[in-house]
Order: structure tokens, then sequence, then C-alpha cells
């Protein structure tokens, strides 16, 4: 279950990497999809049932899918995938220095660096991290409404940047 | 170092350089911020979870969550506003200022 854990965290930083060699953005898209889900399935190994699917429903349904057909903006004949030298370049430099810092940073890995948050000792209906988001609905009741009123906040921002017009800074027309 | 702290410390640094490094598209440096912003809600949640947080701490990935994705939203519109304006998102033709 350990190996599992280590080949996840694997998948996301080599993930990563693919997404931070810069290539075209549908790669770049396809390549933050994988660790997403490679996140999902860390946060699950360690118990954070909830969270992980929260992280699937809005970061990848969400947040992603915008991204990939906005990815759309960026489309040229002959999009360069991880194969094309510039990208693979930066591919092996981002690897080799995430194997330098794990030479000198990596040291006694063991197997009890694994753990879960339950309420209660033993098993418990009440998960830990279900527990935390339900405490924003009662102790952090501000928290939602000045959440709530960002996010009504980022709305009209998005309608003014894209709608500009005469007065709006982006536009030359 | 714990091997996921390493993972997602790493994951932060590689989201970082990728954005600072960027290439030619204006969108893949939004995506390297949001894979800057996916490495910090796995960090938030496993600190919650490996180190038994009290529970007030376990709702700060989803704070995250919220303000990132308003954080999407204004970049993905700007990424609109530049291709309505220069035709284009490459970086190279974001040059009005330029001397």
């Amino acid at each position: 279950m350990s190996y599992m854990m280590y080949v996840l965290l694997f998948g996301l930083v080599l993930g990563l990497v693919a997404v931070a060699s810069n290539p075209s953005p549908y790669f770049a898209a396809l390549g933050l999809v994988v660790v997403s889900g490679v996140g999902c399935g860390v946060l699950v190994s360690s118990g954070g049932c909830f969270l992980s699917l929260i992280l699937f429903l809005i970061y990848l349904g969400g947040m992603l899918v915008v991204f990939a057909y906005s990815a759309a903006m960026a489309a040229e004949p002959y999009p360069e995938g991880w194969g094309s030298w510039p990208a693979l370049r930066l591919m092996v430099g981002y690897v080799l220095g995430v194997g330098v810092a794990w030479v000198f940073l990596g040291e006694g890995w063991y197997e009890e660096d694994w753990g879960g948050f339950d309420g209660l000792v033993g098993v418990s209906v009440l998960r830990g991290d279900m527990v935390g988001v339900s405490v924003m609905y009662s102790s952090g009741g501000w928290l939602l409404v000045v959440g709530g009123w960002v996010l009504l906040l980022t709305l009209f921002v998005v309608l003014e940047l894209t709608r500009g017009l005469a007065r709006g800074a982006l536009r030359a027309v | 170092m714990t091997p996921a702290h390493f993972a997602f410390s790493s994951a932060f640094m590689l989201g970082l350089a990728g954005l600072a490094f960027h290439r030619t598209h204006f969108i893949s440096a939004l995506l390297c911020l949001e894979g800057l912003m996916l490495s910090l809600f796995i960090a938030l949640s496993l600190w919650t979870e490996l180190f038994n947080l009290t529970h007030n701490s376990a709702s700060m990935p989803m704070i995250l969550l919220a303000f990132s994705a308003c954080e999407a939203g204004t970049g993905l519109a700007l990424l609109v506003a530049t291709t309505r304006t220069h035709s284009t998102n490459r970086l190279k033709n974001l040059n009005l200022l330029q001397c």
C-alpha cells in the first residue's frame, strides 16, 4: 500500500515536470489532468476521500474543462509535444533537478510516514476532512460569506474584462 | 523530509519554474499557475491528514480551491481579452511597450 503511495507521488512529480516543460497547451492540459488524477489518488491513500472527490469534481470537472477548451485559442498546425527538443531538454533538466534535491533531502524514508486523520482512535463515521469542511458552515460562517462574495466579485471582473468595449484597458479597437 | 512533503514541494517548485521560464504561449503559463494551486491544495490536505491538525484547519483546502477558481477565471478572461486584442496569445505579440 505504501508502494502505491510512492508510485502516486512519482506520478505527481513527473506529471508536473511534463506540464512545466511548456509543450503545446493541449499536452500541458493533458498533463495537468493526469496530475490532478494522481493527486486524488494521493489524497485517498492518506485518508482524505472527501477532499479527493472535491478535487475531482471542482478542479478536474470544472476548472480544467474550461482550460481544455480555452486551449483552442492556442491552436497551431504543428503543436509541439514532449518530443521536440526545447521541451525535452527542459524535462530532462527538471528531472535532474528533482533528482539532485532528492539526493540531498531524501533520507530516512521509512514505512511509518503514512497515516490518516480519524476522528477517534479506530473506525469512525466522521472523517477528519469532512468534519473540517462542515466547520465552514458553523464556526467559519463569515469565511463562507467572504468566499461567496469573492466569487461573485470575480464574476463581474471576468465580465468586465471580456467586455471592455471602449473603456476596457485591454481593447485596442 | 517525508516523501509526500518532498513530492508536493518539488511539484510546487516545478510549477514555479514552468511559470518563470515560459516559452511561447500565454495559456501554458496559466496552466503552470494551475499546477501551483493544485500542489498547494494537495499540500494543505496532506498536512491536515498526516499531522492530525484540528478540524478548523481542514477547511483551508476548500477555501484555497474557491480562490484558485477565481484566479483561474480571471486569468482566462485576461487570455480571452489578449486574444481578442492581439489576435493571438503568443507572448512575443505583447510588445506594445517595447522601446
